[in-house]
């Protein structure tokens, strides 16, 4: 992929040179003299991408006119059309290199965030997943019995018109008896025999004037199969499935006027509480179908207020600081060693070094993080056999806390490893002679041209390998799980990071509660966006010294 | 003359280890370290029982081949193994693209909103993923509804979701890269007529080849291991990954009973990854950087 | 000269993006014609399961002229499903184990099938009720599975009668060397609340109570009551501080392979457990798990495998001719049976397979007095907790101060 996205440009408008916002110094009439050469190839990759860019849009189009999704639609053109202009104009040279990955970004990360995010004021989570309508729906359809002692039909589906669609009807047989009787919405009518052909299960196969419709046919008309009632004195006739009938009622409907659920056989009433989003009875009693609605700040204030949550708090915000300075300080250091041991032009056999040291990073995570687990096993496991101890590894605060940087260790040094060495091979080698040259150790010319040009690469690297580790679930949870636990505190264990510990608060009880979920992750997202910001502030003198 | 001779042995012998023999000491220790867990899940593998425990680290009960065969029996492994390939080949060339075009504006270019943005991809990708598949059954519900070629069970609907990720940890580590070049180099070669393409294409990416081919490596193991989307992702068996298929080997009950398999097929996935390496190494280590800088 | 430039490309690009949507745009109307024929039924299952329920589903599938595919969702098959559903992209049925059935009704996941009452009254009752949530049926078993426990009969040729009697063989046997371990029962670092669980009631402990319908009441919780803290007393006894019998090390992973290595002569498993034990050519037997002498019962969790019509499937009715009318067949159920070896809740076809496989007997027979998992929402609340008490006082915490705490942060997650 070497063709340039964009084509020609003024050497006036170099990269790098001018400050944010400055415009163009030259007047325009000197710039075409400075334009650089207009390349084949550059217009020859424009065109093309632009080609490309232009024809998935058309082909992305189609669906949405057919789903008449006119917001989409726009949405598209005004994308589509943004991306011409921004590579056919000289202008937001940044932006031309910015927007690819950004568009990528926006639509599956910072959406998803931030609707993420906009739960954290809902009550959203098990039980209160969707709309009122859906919880209505969904305890009228379970809420549907069979009338005792009614009969069980065998069913086909059958139209007067067309299979595809013509009205839906019932063929339905009653088994005793084997007489057949069609039904509709209007009702129950029963069928000459003579017009019939029954199976032996008693299902209907032909009928005169009536198409019976196969399995295929009729699916295809799902909907309007499960939503078919055809009503009698008891109830009603519903499928069940497509070769079968009952007959059937729903005891519990939605009242419109009482804005409640009434169950038409006791009599008893659940009214909608509009705060918990739920049906509630008078006793206290709640369906359990709920709904979402907006709960505005109690899940924060649950947050802080909550001891479970805020006391063992501090606590775990210290050890998920140490987790993540250790696993990252403790793979840098170790990645950064390795990789200047082997950074010699006199070592040999270097390459197959590198490919074993890396192997502990080509191997799935989660498979290593498991077996790192069976080998801390106190009784049974490899480290304590091996080298003869009998330490029980995981419950023990601090052995398990050793534990876990240890494993991040053996996980994440060959990144270190690896973007050290590339790092490395970057810096030029004279450089650093020159310094040995000058009569420096070897130790003080690491300390003075190689370390700081290293942090330069990797700092940023750095931080955000730190964010990763102060996140890292899978590090915990596949591991000792946050244990041990104080025996008077299952909820918060010695190597519980603020994220496993959320995690089981907001997923442990009575299934998920993800609004709850999303303000605690906010409040760590502003602890560590805290965090990050400070630490990226001291990189930007360094920047501005090497940049 | 002989002591002499020895003595010049000795000494040599003695600056060779000064000099490159602890490398290869500490090497060694580095590498046994390494693969010791490593060796662990070989003889699990090897193990004919191929149960977790029985495991130890040099196999007792013989050794054979049969978790290998079993891998390719009794799973798709063939096939996920080409899905894998694709989808990390694919994902990772694009992203490191993706990535290395953001970093050259991010390093080379000031512009309002520089830090800022910088900031924000880092943090976007704190936000626990775990949290975030709602939104993507969402997102991708509705592609799949309009477009099902880029949909759910496709791996190009996987692709576009990993794109979104492509500009976070890459882009920053090789900002640092491009931090490191000495300005002075594009600077003289837009003094010679180039355009900010050129430069970017002909003169930084040359330049930045091992940071790309970490990067890319990088970016492909990341691929390969990643498993809590394509889980979501990926149900029909003919689609899955290696990271979904295998972790699907080990579920609940199971668990035991399969790890000789898993072993075996945690080994294979390894391969790729290290031919990958293999073939990058030689722009990871190579010394293109070093006589470009000179001029 | 910019401007021409700009617009050549534009020009091009569109000329290139118009002979490539010739081919392109046809392809959204392509796309439409398969779905308006009768679509695709989608069955979502773990790996283990999908593998079983495949041909069978595909044979419906041939035998209707319908499309059906049953895919594995490794992980978090569950939330996965839940969460797909709300969305409109979930699958039409989905096969799990019967306590998830509060959360899937919660969610309004799943809908009622409707049963007719002689289908209803093939399967065993335990099923039916294991899958019966407030009165209403919302899957079709079609295994079930408890624990017993099992034993190498070279080693211990007879069923201890009590907990002490196992114990007291176990210990005999570790001190001729012949076992390390006096019974392979896993706890792991967190503890192992399924496993624990007929010990537990054997030792008067509970978990719900139930109120007058039978149903588990969320609101009577029995952990944290004197009789869960007498019952810990007991379990704490045979802990490490203890007996040694019971141990934090003893984890999922390894409890069963210790059994089949020979290091221990009892193991307290389920069917799936089988499998490994004759791989391992031990000589066996199958009996029920002993409870403490003079407690009461050692009742084992009995749980059950069903299939479920999801609400929001885009082939509902499909879905449930499959549930309803298809996988209530004998011959599914032996099929299935066949390909992973679980008791079949329809009795016709245990029945069937019961000749030629004695362990089903003896797993039923073990699981006769066992108590169907709670399915109600609450129940989640509570794995977590109980066990890692269970874990704290098998290490030698105080059962007392242990278990209240466990029962408090119980009642606080249980709305």
């Amino acid at each position: 992929m070497s063709t340039p996205l964009s084509g020609p440009e003024s050497v006036t408008r170099t990269p790098g040179r001018e400050p944010a916002g400055s415009p163009p110094p030259r007047p325009r009439a000197s710039r075409s003299r400075d334009d650089a050469p207009i390349t084949l190839t550059g217009i020859a990759g424009k065109v093309l991408l632009l080609g490309l860019t232009a024809g998935i849009a058309v082909w992305a189009a189609f669906p949405l006119v057919a789903a008449e999704m006119w917001t989409g639609l726009a949405l598209l053109a005004a994308s589509t059309a943004g991306l011409f202009y921004l590579y056919l104009t000289r202008r937001h040279i940044p932006a031309k290199y910015l927007v690819p990955g950004t568009l990528f970004l926006i639509a599956f990360q910072v959406f998803p965030v931030l609707y993420t995010a906009s739960t954290a004021f809902t009550n959203f989570g098990d039980g209160h997943r969707g709309s009122k309508d859906e919880a209505i729906v969904a305890i009228g359809s379970s809420s549907v019995t069979q009338v005792p002692g009614s009969t069980e039909y065998a069913l086909s589906i059958a139209t007067r018109g067309d299979p595809a669609t013509g009205p839906l009807l019932f063929l339905v047989t009653d088994p005793a008896t084997r007489a057949v009787s069609v039904g509709d919405a209007k009702g129950l009518r029963p069928l000459d025999a003579a017009d019939v052909t029954i199976a032996t299960g008693g299902k209907v196969t032909a009928a005169d004037g009536y198409n019976v419709l196969t399995f295929g046919q009729a699916n295809a008309r799902s909907k309007e199969i499960t939503d078919l009632v055809v009503p009698t004195a008891g109830g009603a006739v519903r499928s069940s499935g497509l070769s079968r009938a009952y007959e059937g009622k729903a005891v519990r409907a939605y009242d419109a006027g009482c804005d409640c659920i009434r169950d038409t056989e006791t009599g008893q009433t659940w009214t909608a509480d509009e705060q918990a989003g739920a049906f509630v009875a008078a006793d206290g009693e709640r369906l359990a179908q709920g709904w979402k609605v907006n709960v505005g700040l109690k899940n924060f204030t649950r947050v802080l207020t909550d001891e479970n949550i805020s006391g063992p708090f501090l606590g775990t915000l210290v050890w998920n600081f140490a987790f993540a300075i250790g696993s990252t300080g403790g793979t840098f250091l170790l990645g950064m060693l390795i990789a200047l041991v082997l950074h010699s032009p006199r070592m040999r056999g270097t390459n197959f070094y590198r490919v074993l040291l890396v192997l502990p990073y080509a191997m799935p995570s989660f498979a290593m993080l498991l077996a790192w687990r069976d080998m801390f096993n106190a009784d049974f496991g490899l480290i304590n056999s091996l080298f003869g101890l009998n330490v029980d590894w995981f419950g023990q605060e601090w052995t398990a806390r050793f534990a876990v940087i240890l494993v991040q260790l053996w996980l994440g040094y060959p990144y270190m490893f690896l973007v050290a060495t590339g790092a490395l091979q970057a810096i030029p080698r004279e450089l650093t002679e020159a310094t040995s040259v000058d009569g420096a150790s070897p130790w003080q010319s690491f300390r003075a041209v190689t370390l700081p040009l290293l942090l330069v690469a990797l700092s940023p690297l750095l931080i955000s390998s730190f964010a990763f580790n102060f996140n890292n679930f899978n590090a915990i949870y596949l591991t000792t799980e946050g244990a041990p636990f104080p025996a008077d505190n299952p909820t918060n264990g010695a190597t519980d990071l603020l994220i496993t510990y959320t995690y089981r608060l907001a997923f442990g009880g009575q299934g998920a509660q993800f609004g709850f979920a999303a303000a605690i992750s906010l409040f760590i997202f502003a602890i560590v966006a805290v965090v990050s910001a400070i630490s990226f502030r001291r990189t930007r003198k360094q920047e501005e010294v090497y940049a | 003359m002989t002591t002499a001779i020895l003595k010049r042995t000795g000494r040599r012998r003695n600056r060779w280890f000064a000099q490159v023999g602890w490398r290869h000491l500490v090497a060694v220790l580095a590498v046994l370290f390494s693969l010791f867990p490593i060796v662990f899940v070989l003889s699990a593998a090897l193990n004919p029982l191929g149960t977790l425990s029985t495991t130890e680290l040099v196999p007792t009960g013989g050794v054979s081949l049969g978790n290998f065969g079993g891998l390719f029996d009794r799973t798709a492994f063939g096939r996920w193994f080409l899905n894998s390939l694709l989808i990390a080949g694919v994902a990772s060339f694009a992203s490191v693209f993706l990535s290395a075009l953001a970093a050259y504006a991010f390093s080379r270019m000031r512009f309002r909103g520089r830090r800022v943005g910088l900031l924000s991809l880092l943090l976007i990708q704190m936000f626990p993923q775990f949290l975030a598949i709602v939104a993507i059954y969402l997102i991708f519900g509705t592609i799949t509804d309009l477009w099902p070629a880029i949909g759910f069970n496709t791996p190009w609907g996987l692709l576009l979701l990993y794109m979104g990720g492509a500009l976070g940890v890459n882009t920053w580590l090789m900002k640092g890269f491009f931090d490191t070049l000495p300005r002075e180099l594009d600077e003289s070669a837009t003094m010679d007529g180039a355009s900010h393409a050129q430069v970017f294409f002909r003169i930084m990416l040359p330049l930045v080849a091992p940071i790309l081919a970490v990067a890319g490596l990088l970016a492909f193991i990341g691929t390969i291991n990643e498993f809590l989307m394509a889980n979501v992702f990926l149900t029909s068996s003919d689609s899955k990954t290696l990271a979904v298929g295998m972790y699907g080997l080990l579920q609940g009950n199971e668990r035991n009973d399969n790890f000789g398999i898993f072993a075996a097929g945690t080994l294979l996935t390894a391969i790729p990854t290290v031919l990958v390496f293999q073939l990058l190494q030689r722009y990871i280590v190579s010394g293109l950087t070093a006589g470009a800088v000179k001029g | 000269m910019r401007i021409r430039t700009a617009g050549v490309v534009a020009l091009f690009a569109l000329a290139l993006a118009a002979s490539g949507c010739g081919g392109d745009s046809d392809k959204p109307a392509a796309k439409e014609t398969p779905k308006a024929a009768g679509g695709k039924l989608v069955i979502w299952a773990d790996d283990k399961r999908t593998a079983a329920v495949k041909p069978f589903a595909e044979k419906f599938g041939q035998e209707n002229g319908v499309t059906v595919e049953v895919q594995a969702v490794s992980k978090d098959l569950q939330t996965n499903f839940v969460t797909a559903s709300q969305q409109g992209s979930g699958p039409d049925v989905v096969v799990g184990a019967h306590d998830w059935i509060g959360n899937l009704v919660q969610n309004g996941a799943i809908d009622p099938v409707q049963l007719a009452a002689e289908q209803k009254s093939a399967f065993n009752e335990t099923a039916v009720k294991a899958v019966t949530f407030n009165g209403q049926v919302y899957g079709v078993p079609y295994a079930q599975e408890n624990l017993a426990l099992i034993r190498n009969t070279e080693l211990a040729p007879e069923a201890p009668k009590t907990i002490e009697d196992l114990v007291a063989a176990g210990k005999k046997l570790k001190a001729a060397k012949k076992v390390t371990e006096t019974l392979c029962l896993q706890v792991g670092q967190n503890g192992d609340a399924y496993h624990i669980y007929p010990l537990y009631t054997s030792a008067g402990g509970y978990l719900f109570g139930t109120g007058a319908n039978g149903d588990y009441d969320p609101k009577d919780l029995g952990v944290g009551k004197p009789e869960s803290v007498e019952a810990f007393k007991k379990i704490g006894a045979l802990g490490e501080k203890g007996e040694g019998v019971l141990k934090r090390s003893i984890s999922d992973t390894n409890s069963i392979s210790t059994f089949t290595s020979k290091k221990c002569a009892y193991l307290v498993s389920g069917p799936w457990a089988v499998a490994d034990v004759k791989k391992a050519n031990i000589s066996y037997d199958i009996s029920a798990i002993p409870g403490f002498a003079g407690g009461k019962e050692a009742q084992p969790f009995v749980g059950v495998q069903a299939f479920y019509v999801a609400a929001k499937g885009k082939n509902k009715a499909l879905a449930q001719e499959f549930v309803a009318n298809y996988t209530t067949t004998p011959e599914l159920a032996v099929a299935l049976y066949n390909a992973e070896p679980r008791p079949p809740a329809l009795t016709a076809a245990l029945d069937q397979v019961k000749g030629s496989d004695p362990d089903l007997a003896k797993f039923q027979e073990a699981g006769k007095n066992g108590q169907v998992l709670p399915a109600i929402p609450a129940m989640a609340a509570i794995w977590d907790p109980f066990g890692k008490a269970e874990a704290a006082v098998i290490g030698g915490a105080d059962p007392t101060s242990t278990i209240t705490t466990a029962g408090k942060t119980i009642s606080g997650q249980i709305k």
